[in-house]
């Protein structure tokens, strides 16, 4: 049994280690950070590939200059933020290029020229700024839209609210939640031809330029084989036909057929490779962070209870704060947190594996703790008695006695630990929970697919709670 | 006759709370002590101070030559040759009757299995329980457990035997056994400190009685001097209430 475990963590070592070093081929690859959905810059198509404008001309600049990108769609605000922690290379993302932005990054040469447009609903009757006054604006986090938005906000006296992405945004404008939203103009006029129900009552307000970005002082490289790239693929037609295929008159219909089944069992069918691989990320999360976890919390549980004051007082603290920290905090902190101390790059999924073993682990070793104090301690004194060194006691005595005790809530810590992963999708991992978000930003079907993601994180659950019922029988016969 | 136990000046604070005040008692080899007193007088750790279940906060205790109230006294060394016997019998839950004895010997003494189960027979066979060599503990009546668990403390071969109050907590028709074992020890000339409130016992077998109050010994005695001649007032009323019910 011990050789198995070692066996199994052995390879987890190694599938962390290794893994990124199989990217290290002839060509270098860069990590490119992108918007969840922002149609037609960039949007998962029916198979759950990226596609759009952004991605075509940097995958068309990529080979043009002989490197390889590999698109990481965390979100907007999350590039953003990834990159200044060093996390990302550059991103792509129908970003404007602003006074207040060149402080922070470098951009390369302008790729798309574009206007920010406030949209209204369809049936509105609003044609100017002036009748905002007093009403809620729909606006997106991050976005140089917002920037400007928010700077014409007290002028003409209306309020402000913010998501994350724009489908969102855009949503709360149909549900009459707000009046208005402000976006880039491509994209509004993209959205609305595909049948979002809004309308753009004023010629755009800030006309302005999309630029490729990296972190201001570093991968200058990568900026300049982007520049080089962007004058080849506009001498040699690429780029007018990237345009074309999007923004031309007989562009696709893309993201949203108009024959996809929109029945739940037509979505389920549909989307089936997507949502097994969020799945099957989600149990891989689970099952590594429960094996490290458990390995942290029996250490730092049986610190607690060794007869001496630093080890105890060490164990207490540790619990202490991260039992405290709440798990999202704990996962922006280790993923762009620690990497902009230390220059030093953590894929998402260890910083996941890392903060679920912190969390998780710091719970584990409260009940390890609170097992082993619940034996009955004149257990630890007839041991002792005998001679039997602390250490004996606790192997031959107290500690098969407190595992007993443990047991439920270990299974317990289990399912909690499956409910917490869906908390990692804001570090980009695609586990299940980022899968619906991205499958919803291209089909909006959210009722529908939340319902189903719901249904399988219960079916999971369900299996978990009864192979505990199941355990806690067999222990108690 | 040697000293096998000689406690100095022995002092022990709980907090502000001064529960033994400056004990001192001399204990010979072969040499049965009983302990009587009212509760709380502190005769329950003064007995666990003599293994070291209470850290001292001061004064000496010299067992066979080595002072365990020293820090630095290798308290497990000594109490390999200290058997104890506990109110609550403290059986090992998720072992079973063999299991219990053979523990200490199998892990101290290196004691391989087969030596170690035939010790177990054998004690098992002198407190009256050779038949429940492989039962669970749980199946036991409290007189049962309480004499396999001296049978566990006989298992290291101890040459001094600690018993805090091991009857209190047994039915009256249990008592006998147990107190038949603990005669048949005192017989075969083992060093016993007992802490009771059978004063039958202590009449039979003690070789001494200490009566102990409010943390000290007010007076100690042979057992017609301590039960027919009492001279302490304290001893007087004590006696008074617990033989005359």
């Amino acid at each position: 049994m011990n050789k198995k475990i070692g066996l199994l963590l052995s390879l987890l070592f190694l599938w962390f280690f290794i893994g990124p070093l199989k990217t290290v081929q002839a060509q270098k690859v860069y990590q490119i950070g992108t918007d969840v959905t922002y149609p037609p810059f960039e949007f998962a198509n029916k198979n759950n590939q990226y596609i759009g404008i952004d991605i075509d001309i940097i995958k068309a600049i990529a080979k043009e200059e002989g490197f390889q990108v590999q698109i990481k769609p965390v979100g907007f605000n999350a590039a953003v933020q990834s990159m200044e922690a060093g996390q990302l290379d550059g991103v792509i993302a129908g970003m404007m290029i602003t006074p207040e932005r060149r402080v922070k990054f470098d951009f390369s040469q302008p790729y798309f020229n574009t206007g920010i447009i406030m949209a209204v609903g369809k049936n509105s009757s609003i044609k100017s700024f002036r009748q905002l006054r007093g009403q809620k604006v729909a606006l997106k986090t991050g976005a140089a839209a917002a920037a400007y938005a928010n700077s014409i906000k007290s002028k003409y006296g209306f309020k402000t609210v913010t998501f994350d992405d724009s489908n969102n945004m855009y949503q709360d404008v149909v549900t009459g939640n707000s009046v208005a939203c402000f976006e880039d103009q491509p994209v509004m006029q993209y959205a609305i031809k595909q049948g979002t129900p809004l309308k753009i009552p004023l010629k755009p307000a800030n006309k302005s330029t999309y630029g490729f970005a990296v972190r201001k002082g570093h991968n200058q490289k990568l900026l300049q084989q982007f520049d080089a790239g962007l004058k080849k693929i506009k001498a040699n037609g690429t780029y007018d036909k990237i345009k074309a295929h999007y923004l031309g008159t007989k562009h696709h219909k893309a993201p949203a057929q108009p024959q996809e089944d929109r029945s739940f069992f037509g979505l389920i069918k549909q989307n089936q490779a997507a949502l097994l691989s969020g799945l099957g990320e989600t149990i891989w999360l689970t099952v590594a962070a429960i094996l490290f976890a458990t390995i942290f919390g029996i250490i730092i549980g049986l610190l607690g209870v060794v007869p001496n004051k630093f080890c105890q007082g060490l164990s207490t603290t540790i619990i202490y704060i991260f039992r405290g920290l709440p798990l999202l905090v704990l996962a922006l902190f280790i993923y762009t947190g620690i990497p902009s101390l230390t220059g030093q790059k953590i894929p998402a999924f260890l910083a996941g594996i890392i903060t679920l073993t912190l969390n998780e682990g710091a719970y584990i070793a409260a009940f390890v703790k609170g097992g082993i104090q619940a034996v009955d301690p004149g257990q630890m004194e007839a041991a002792r008695s005998l001679g039997l060194p602390f250490g004996k006691a606790m192997r031959r005595v107290i500690l098969p006695q407190g595992i007993k005790i443990m047991i439920p809530s270990f299974i317990n810590q289990f399912i909690i630990t499956l409910k917490d992963t869906s908390i990692l999708s804001v570090i980009g991992l695609l586990e299940l929970t980022q899968t619906g978000k991205i499958i919803i930003a291209r089909n909006l079907e959210g009722f529908k697919i939340w319902a189903i993601i719901a249904l399988i994180y219960l079916i999971i659950i369900t299996l978990l709670t009864w192979l505990s019922n199941w355990v806690q029988r067999r222990m108690q016969a | 006759m040697s000293i096998k136990v000689q406690v100095t000046n022995l002092n022990k604070n709980f907090g502000t709370n001064h529960v033994l005040k400056n004990v001192n008692l001399t204990v010979q080899s072969n040499e049965v002590v009983v302990i009587i007193g009212p509760s709380g007088s502190g005769k329950s750790t003064f007995l666990r101070t003599l293994n070291r279940l209470e850290d001292p906060t001061s004064g000496n205790i010299v067992i066979d030559g080595t002072d365990i109230a020293q820090p630095n006294a290798n308290i497990n060394q000594v109490r390999e040759n200290v058997g104890m016997v506990f109110q609550h019998f403290n059986l090992f839950n998720n072992l079973s009757v063999a299991q219990n004895i053979m523990l200490a010997p199998q892990e101290l003494k290196n004691l391989d299995e087969q030596k170690a189960a035939a010790q177990a027979h054998h004690l098992l066979k002198m407190v009256g329980l050779e038949e429940k060599f492989a039962a669970p503990i749980q199946s036991l009546s409290g007189g049962q457990q309480q004499r396999v668990a001296i049978a566990r403390a006989l298992a290291m071969n101890p040459d001094l035997m600690l018993f805090d109050e091991p009857t209190s907590a047994l039915d009256p028709e249990m008592v006998g056994d147990v107190l038949q074992v603990m005669k048949k020890l005192a017989q075969q000339g083992m060093t016993m400190i007992v802490v009771t409130h059978e004063m039958g016992f202590a009449k039979e077998v003690a070789d001494r009685v200490l009566f102990f109050d409010d943390g000290q010994i007010l007076e100690e005695g042979t057992p017609t001097a301590i039960f027919d001649h009492p001279q302490n007032p304290r001893l007087q009323e004590f006696l008074n209430k617990v033989l005359n019910v």
